[in-house]
């Protein structure tokens, strides 16, 4: 992998955002932009692919992988595009590939998930599944996870209930909201460099922690060292904790 | 008519008075609540006080301003008009407006686009207008797919209403392709020549609704609005029955050549709005047009148009320039930015978002806005406000501005103090944030 990269070329990701056409319900152009923005600020490059639905991927050359959420509609349509990458995807899993999966992008990584009373098969990188169930879980939300200093802070709009297999690591424990099924006290998923999460909002603007955990994972398996120049983090993290607070406060509104 | 619908009336009219004249409370909602908890029937009844009958006017963004004009240019024609002015849209608030007289020649109503499904059937009006759909308040009205479902079960449940769609707008398109099937009548307006704007970022519509083949455009005006063609199937912009050409946008307002079929064409021009006012005045002219009235009325209500509800409101506070509008979704705030764009002076900002539950309580659309724009402008301080100033604050740092949060407009104008008067301040609130900061400009200064 790190072949091409001679010494003194700047470092630098290469991120592919899959189908922003199509799974672009909750402002997931702000996670790329936050990468970005936090790759540069520390002099380090970053490409960032839109992989449209009518393109094909070399998976060889990519450092992070992210899907977002898209309408019942959108998403089926994405997964079918999906399952024929089903193997490529899975070497680069395999291989730890960085892959961050949110809302509907997260359901498409267990083995299905259901759309209507019909079973749609998913990639199976993750031993998890997703049924459907009423209410629509919807509301701010709060997870305490390792990946994160701070509690991660957003906000979640899913039907269906996500059950993880016994050996899967949630991405964090259910602190305000409904997390993975509103009932297990799990939020996400956490497997290999996968992350899969109903947190958006986007989720890595106000989760600074989020975004640095997935570059710094990026960067160790390109160039062996992972570790970031800490950021002025100000901004961001008085964003987060206000919705922290207001949250431990009930003094955010409940639909 | 029953007693249990007078008894209703006499509820509804005895609130009515008691919140406007005794309380001096704004009585847009109450007394159609009241009404039609006595009766949940009565708006079907008091549809006929509007002896021509009724136009209702629906779509995300533009709503209350061209409601509101449409009964400006009704009136200026010299007909008499119910009209839910304020913008109160559900049932309640039509209701409300329908109790305000006996009777009157035309009921203009504005309608929340899942309210259509309740207000359709009842009011039975003669044309439902669809100005635009646009992502919004993800978490209440769920995707655009359900808001349409809506609209077009609203329609199969008025067959007698004829549906006046913007042409320009896929999602209204599809929307009456829809309806059409089900014998519903459809116009369509829309601006008829490409405007050579730099398109938006707002994703939404990429995809034929017939078909999912993307659609090509021979031009965009903004959003997803524009003269698209699907490529396999015959879904297509359809003919424009009110049309615009030859437009002009600055700062100095809009102006439009209006082509319509048999009628000569006129120009006309408004003081204020941008692009999507071309929109908002293409459906005024449309359905005044439906209803008898000239669009020399139209264009009379122009010039005397003073908006008071904080949409594009002008203020003077000690000299200075502040102009309020309300800005509630990626769309909006783009089209706002444009309106920035237009001005060329040297400029403050101000934006206020809330997550109340008639906000939305999902602001993740603020990411889906592009704050960029400002970063080409003269814009020398932007504050930001609302119980989500904080992620509007982090989303204009990572679009590279530097933006301090602020409790209110007051607290702005104070900051301001050191900027000559020649600055003007934009204001720009979601919905829950707009009455409030209405509320201080007041105080602060007056109307300009």
């Amino acid at each position: 992998m790190s072949a091409g990269i001679t010494a003194g070329a700047r470092r630098g990701l290469r991120i592919a955002h899959l189908f922003p056409e199509l799974l672009n319900l909750y402002g997931d152009s702000g996670n790329m932009l936050v990468l970005k923005r936090r790759l540069a600020w520390r002099g380090l490059g970053c490409e960032v692919v839109e992989v449209s639905l009518g393109e094909s991927l070399g998976f060889s050359d990519v450092d992070i992988v992210f899907m977002g959420g898209g309408t019942d509609r959108e998403q089926r349509i994405v997964c079918e595009r999906l399952l024929s990458w089903r193997d490529e995807i899975a070497s680069y899993v395999a291989d730890g590939g960085v892959l961050v999966a949110v809302c509907g992008g997260y359901q498409l990584l267990g083995h299905y998930y259901q759309l209507g009373g019909e079973k749609v098969r998913g990639l199976g990188l993750v031993d998890l599944y997703t049924d459907r169930a009423e209410p629509r879980l919807i509301g701010n939300v709060a997870v305490r996870s390792r990946v994160s200093p701070q509690p991660i802070v957003g906000y979640e709009n899913h039907g269906g209930r996500t059950h993880l297999g016994p050996g899967v690591e949630p991405l964090g424990t259910v602190a305000y909201g409904f997390g993975n099924d509103g009932s297990s006290g799990q939020e996400g998923c956490l497997s290999n460099n996968v992350l899969g999460t109903y947190v958006h909002g986007p989720l890595l603007p106000k989760n600074p922690g989020v975004a640095d955990y997935l570059l710094s994972r990026a960067l160790e398996r390109k160039y062996g060292q992972g570790s970031l120049e800490p950021l002025d983090d100000g901004e961001e993290l008085a964003a987060n904790k206000v919705m922290y607070d207001r949250m431990m406060a009930g003094a955010v509104p409940v639909r | 008519m029953g007693l249990r619908s007078s008894l209703a009336i006499t509820a509804g009219r005895l609130t009515r008075w008691g919140l406007s004249k005794v309380l001096r409370r704004n009585a847009s909602q109450l007394p159609g609540r009241v009404a039609l908890a006595l009766d949940p029937t009565l708006m079907g009844r008091l549809a006929e006080r509007a002896t021509w009958g009724s136009v209702v006017v629906c779509g995300t963004n533009g709503k209350t301003t061209t409601n509101n004009l449409i009964a400006d240019a009704l009136e200026a024609g010299g007909r008499s008009v119910l009209c839910n002015r304020v913008g109160a849209n559900m049932a309640p608030g039509v209701v409300s407006a329908l109790l305000t007289a006996r009777s009157a020649d035309v009921a203009v109503i504005e309608a929340d686009e899942l309210s259509t499904v309740r207000i359709l059937p009842s009011l039975r009006p003669r044309y439902l207008v669809l100005l635009n759909l646009f992502r919004d308040q993800l978490d209440r009205a769920g995707e655009i797919d359900h808001v349409q479902d809506v609209i077009v079960r609203a329609l199969s449940l008025s067959p007698q209403t004829a549906l006046v769609i913007n042409g320009d707008d896929p999602l209204c398109a599809a929307v009456a392709r829809r309806a059409a099937e089900a014998g519903t009548r459809v116009l369509a307006f829309g601006i008829d020549e490409d405007l050579h704007l730099s398109a938006d970022r707002v994703p939404e519509a990429r995809f034929c609704p017939a078909c999912g083949a993307e659609l090509e455009y021979a031009f965009r005006s903004y959003a997803q609005l524009g003269s698209y063609r699907c490529p396999r199937c015959d879904f297509r912009r359809p003919a424009l029955d009110v049309a615009a050409r030859a437009v002009t946008v600055g700062r100095e307002g809009v102006a439009f050549d209006l082509v319509m079929p048999s009628r000569p064409t006129r120009r006309l021009h408004a003081g204020f709005g941008g692009t999507y006012m071309v929109y908002n005045l293409l459906a005024v002219c449309a359905a005044v047009t439906l209803v008898g009235g000239g669009v020399d009325d139209v264009q009379r209500a122009l010039e005397r148009y003073r908006p008071q509800n904080g949409r594009l409101q002008h203020f003077d506070v000690g000299g200075r320039e502040v102009i309020l509008n309300l800005a509630k979704n990626p769309t909006g705030l783009n089209q706002n930015l444009s309106l920035l764009a237009a001005d060329d002076r040297e400029k403050a900002v101000f934006v206020v978002v809330n997550d109340n539950p008639n906000d939305g309580t999902d602001v993740s659309w603020v990411w889906d806005v592009d704050f960029e724009r400002l970063l080409d402008q003269r814009v020398s301080r932007v504050h930001v406000g609302g119980t989500r100033a904080n992620d509007v604050q982090v989303r204009l740092k990572y679009a590279g501005i530097k933006a301090e949060v602020a409790r209110g407009v007051t607290e702005v104008v104070g900051r301001l103090g050191d900027l000559p008067v020649s600055v003007p301040l934009y204001v720009l609130t979601n919905y829950s944030a707009l009455a409030g900061a209405k509320a201080e400009l007041t105080r602060l200064g007056g109307d300009r």
